[in-house]
């Protein structure tokens, strides 16, 4: 069965919806800049990819809005810029959602306890926690539209987005739902952000993956949510499907908690699963969207699997690396970087790398640098890529429909 | 395909491995343990209690260096998939194909994330520990399960608050069905520290003391306040029946499926009082894997004493077996408190026949609720498991088990 994507949403760095976030890659530009949304004093670093205020009607007739965390209304708002594009009121026993995500309401959870020990300002009132849990962004997007089917929250760290979108996959193909809501939702928060940087594994300056002069990451935030159901089904209710969700594919490599394997193992393990998953071999690749975190070891690692999976042809398939435009958003990245696939290739258009500085020669890639650049024909299909702590690994193969 | 249940590792307050839970659950005598209220974070008047594993025995499987480096939550998740192995007669690192991991948690990493809060807000960002940091992960248990079992497929973990343990077996069977691993270790963990025992305190769902300062999860019973917290976990081992029945092996139970649903109409942080969409769709669930939901003849369920929960999975349950014909229903949750490890692990041990005593902390019958639990007379083995959990905010789940193969 061909599942396809019939609906995207997005809420990032660029801003609110999936205009802006196409407008943003397409030109190269980063929104990584200095957080307004916590003091960041006592940091080795200071910039986030931070999701600025929303529009007027943005958040307008969210249902208990008060009790959502923010990561909750990034989810609920991509998934209804998502329903709309798919032109479908979801909702019913047919309907799942499918969630990543790794910190969900930390962020309120944080000032909770803040109150809690006294350092912060007010009583620590439940209503902070009302969505604090790791399922809340899901539960939010399917209290939302009315979905009665399964309803699953996935956090394995940067790889969940991914995980969601997989599992959506398999649940539409094996007919336990007639579609999908699946992607992933975070907002930043101290914990993460104090985290990274006691790994020393944050970029002081913007990330700049696979770069020569790369030191880390940038940590952001936001959501991505797709649509999925058989094309069948699409086609017969008259919608204009976007792209395939051809397949996906997972691995660990059970190797360390945080240092990738340093050849890749699994993450060529993972994207060798997700090609056979769609029945397509590397040939077939036509670009990349790279986890590219922009940490030396990671992008070494991510690179040398590249090589092995493509082989000569690693000089050939373009691949682009979004999280020096868009921060890393974690639990959200693979379902925001599947976003950023869909739009790459509805628009015919490989969007490139932000940064200005050289690619690292020594990784035997062809990393699109500076501007956009044209997709080749029949040359259509996307393997998005997302490896988490632990090693956690996830791959998404993604083909435009000619 | 047939997936079956060939190790089951089991690491709950009381118990560490199979046969100690069976006598835990034969035995139905809870012992509650005062959890640590020194960081000020509990009301005058709260729960004080919780049902806590005796870490004590992870020596047993686990060396104190590689302990050194795991959470509480790992450390537990570890030593169950470690049994998990060993129950199924198989060597970790050892084997050939692929194994995944699937693990669902209610609350992941709590005492991680309570301790670098508190190093962030009272010490400031710059003291926050690198090593604490990457356990704090909701993921850490899957991905130190994977490298003490050289687990290189799939490492996933899901988190649906109580239905966690559900969303992982569905997920598991899925991965075996799929023929993208040839053994699975799905389970689920969760650990209780002080901050959020309290904040759980705080929503109203721990028992509260008592006139006796007695603190009790009370199953279905109309003196129920609340249930008992509580830490552990079970990891069970997913194989295909033919493969365990080829290397002249046992197992434990069948997974016959696994399904869930979600009201939207539920409260946010509670359980609501309409079975609707959920009982809806347990009854489809029986009717496509089971053929009719009368060959059901024992339930294993979540309830765990709080009114609320209690009465909502009882509506589900009654509404779809027939109020009059009830089959024994067990709450393994009163002797072990309320977790997935409870109900995950007292649903394999219920399908494999183990003996269970009568409910600990049942007396008087909350009508509202109108189910009696297993009162501990001795009951023939089932043929047909159901497990049941109805979690705040909307989500359900179910999962059927079949008796295992004895060798």
């Amino acid at each position: 069965m061909k599942v396809v994507i019939t609906g995207i949403g997005a809420v990032s760095g660029f801003g609110w919806g999936v205009e802006k976030l196409w407008r943003g890659l397409e030109s190269g530009a980063t929104s990584i800049r200095e957080p307004s949304v916590f003091d960041v004093e006592g940091q080795r670093t200071t910039l986030v990819a931070e999701v600025g205020p929303p529009g007027p009607d943005a958040q307008a007739e969210i249902d208990d809005l008060r009790n959502l965390s923010r990561a909750d209304v990034f989810a609920v708002i991509a998934a209804r810029e998502a329903l709309v594009r798919a032109g479908v009121d979801a909702g019913g026993p047919r309907t799942g959602v499918f969630c990543g995500g790794s910190t969900a309401g930390m962020a309120e959870c944080e000032d909770f306890v803040g109150r809690i020990v006294g350092v912060h300002p007010g009583k620590p009132t439940l209503r902070l926690l009302a969505s604090q849990q790791l399922n809340g962004p899901g539960d939010a997007v399917a209290r939302d539209i009315g979905a009665c089917g399964p309803v699953i929250g996935f956090s394995s760290a940067c790889a969940s987005g991914a995980m969601a979108l997989g599992a959506a996959l398999e649940a539409v193909r094996s007919g336990d739902v007639d579609m999908a809501l699946a992607g992933g939702a975070d907002s930043l928060c101290r914990l993460t952000y104090s985290g990274f940087n006691a790994l020393r594994s944050v970029d002081p300056g913007v990330c700049r993956p696979f770069r020569r002069d790369r030191q880390g990451l940038s940590l952001g935030e936001g959501a991505g949510m797709l649509v999925l159901e058989p094309l069948d089904r699409a086609v017969a209710r008259g919608a204009e499907p976007l792209a395939e969700l051809a397949g996906y594919g997972a691995s660990c490599d059970a190797h360390h908690m945080t240092a990738p394997h340093p050849e890749g193992d699994g993450a060529l393990a993972a994207m060798k699963a997700a090609l056979m998953d769609a029945g397509l071999e590397s040939l077939d690749v036509g670009a990349v969207n790279a986890h590219g975190t922009g940490t030396p070891h990671n992008d070494q690692s991510e690179s040398c699997a590249l090589r092995r999976l493509l082989g000569e042809r690693s000089l050939e398939v373009p691949l682009t690396a979004p999280k020096g435009a868009l921060g890393h958003v974690l639990g959200a990245a693979g379902a925001l970087e599947a976003v950023a696939s869909v739009l790459a290739l509805e628009c015919g258009t490989i969007f490139p790398t932000a940064g200005s500085t050289p690619a690292d020669p020594d990784f035997g890639i062809d990393l699109v640098l500076d501007e956009g650049r044209e997709m080749f024909r029949g040359k259509q299909t996307w393997i998005s890529t997302n490896f988490a702590f632990g090693g956690a690994n996830a791959a998404l193969v993604i083909r435009g429909l000619v | 395909m047939k997936v079956v249940i060939s190790g089951l590792g089991v690491v709950m307050p009381g118990a560490w491995g199979w046969d100690e839970a069976e006598s835990l659950f034969s035995a139905a005598d809870p012992k509650p343990v005062d959890i640590d209220r020194s960081a000020g974070y509990h009301r005058e008047g709260g729960s004080r209690k919780a049902l806590l594993v005796d870490s004590g025995r992870m020596g047993e499987w686990l060396s104190p260096m590689a302990a050194r480096r795991m959470s509480q939550a790992s450390r537990f998740a570890v030593c169950a998939s470690l049994m998990a192995f060993h129950d199924a007669g198989l060597k970790p690192q050892s084997e050939e194909g692929t194994t995944a991991v699937v693990m669902g948690t209610t609350y992941g990493a709590a005492f991680v994330t309570e301790k670098i809060l508190r190093q962030i807000l009272l010490e400031g960002p710059e003291s926050v520990s690198p090593a604490l940091f990457t356990e704090s992960v909701a993921n850490a248990p899957a991905a130190q399960i994977a490298l003490a079992v050289g687990a290189k497929g799939a490492n996933t973990t899901v988190t649906q608050r109580q239905a966690s343990v559900i969303a992982a077996l569905k997920q598991g069977v899925g991965l075996l069905m799929r023929g993208v691993a040839d053994r699975v270790l799905v389970g689920v963990v969760d650990e209780m520290a002080p901050l959020l025992h309290s904040i759980l305190d705080r929503f109203g769902g721990l028992a509260r003391p008592e006139h006796n300062g007695a603190e009790v999860g009370r199953p279905f019973d109309d003196r129920g306040s609340g249930w008992m917290g509580a830490d552990g976990a079970a990891v069970t081992l997913l194989e295909p029946e033919d493969i365990v029945r080829r290397r002249g092996g046992s197992f434990r139970a069948r997974v016959l499926g696994a399904g869930m649903a979600f009201d939207p109409g539920a409260p946010r942080s509670g359980w609501g009082t309409v079975p609707g969409p959920r009982a809806k769709a347990l009854r489809a669930f029986l009717v496509e894997n089971a053929g009719s939901p009368r060959v059901i003849d024992r339930v294993v369920c979540s309830a765990g004493g709080l009114p609320e929960a209690d009465r909502l999975e009882a509506r589900m349950i009654r509404e779809v077996l027939g109020d009059g014909s009830l089959p024994p229903v067990l709450a393994p949750a009163a002797s072990v408190g309320n977790h997935g490890a409870a109900l995950l692990a007292g649903s394999v041990l219920a399908a494999a026949g183990a003996t269970f005593g009568p409910t600990p902390g049942f007396g008087v019958p909350d009508r509202e609720a109108g189910i009696i639990p297993h009162d501990g007379r001795t009951l023939p083995a089932p043929e047909t498991v159901l497990m049941t959990v109805c979690a705040p905010g909307g989500s359900a789940g179910w999962a059927l088990m079949a008796r295992g193969l004895e060798v």
